[in-house]
């Protein structure tokens, strides 16, 4: 596994943790009626804090227990190459191209719900869904074309 | 039609290399292993920059490291 893949990996794990803890409260709140703007303004900073500092710590962690094993597996002090290449910046952009139509769908969808007449914090959740759903989906994507080639 | 195919000899001009390692030609040509396991088994065609730079490395022509199958392109 290359360095890309494994920060790849890691923003992936990360994401979708994010995006569980998000739905799993979000529909506590709905079911228990405890849809009120103070709470969904307060999950809603929480997932966008914890996605920066999570991705950060996570990448940086990964950095250096990728660096120990590569150090263990070739039992030479010489440190692991970081270089990134064309495949990696091709891989990136079509990743990046998954992400972007994903969050359109999501803001389609969040106009749609406030055409339906539905509250500014539905619409508002759903942006925020699918900015996390776009994440997962372009990891998913860059994924997978690592294990095809491109 | 069927897909255009680029094929390549950089396995057999390795092995008359001295066996140079995929490392090393990816050290040389200034990409990763990944890049050079992906173009060796034809999962990926290189920029023709890169594809000149494997050229150069090997001292051979372009032709002689990668071959398009225009015949097969256009059926």
């Amino acid at each position: 596994m290359s360095y890309q893949q494994r920060n790849v990996t890691v923003a992936l794990v990360t994401h979708l943790l994010i995006a569980a803890y998000f739905v799993i409260n979000w529909l506590t709140m709905y079911t228990t009626g405890g849809l009120v703007d103070k709470k969904v303004f307060g999950l809603w900073l929480t997932v966008i804090i914890a996605t920066i500092a999570v991705t950060i710590f996570g990448t940086i962690l990964a950095s250096i227990v990728g660096a120990i094993v590569h150090a263990v597996k070739t039992r030479s002090d010489k440190p692991e190459q970081f270089i990134e290449d064309e495949r990696d910046k091709l891989i990136d952009l079509k990743g990046t191209r998954v992400s972007y139509i994903t969050f359109s769908i999501g803001v389609g969808l969040a106009m749609l719900s406030f055409v339906l007449k539905q509250p500014a914090l539905i619409m508002f959740s759903i942006i925020i869904l699918f900015s996390l759903l776009a994440e997962i989906a372009g990891d998913i994507s860059k994924l997978v074309r690592y294990q095809k080639g491109v | 039609m069927t897909k255009p195919h680029i094929r390549n000899n950089i396995r057999k001009l390795r092995f008359n290399h001295d066996e140079m390692t995929q490392e090393e030609l990816a050290e040389k040509a200034g990409v990763t292993r990944q890049t050079i396991i992906a173009i060796e088994s034809a999962k990926y065609s290189p920029s023709l920059e890169l594809a000149f730079k494997i050229a150069a490395v090997f001292d051979v022509p372009l032709d002689e490291v990668f071959t398009y199958e225009i015949q097969e392109a256009f059926e």
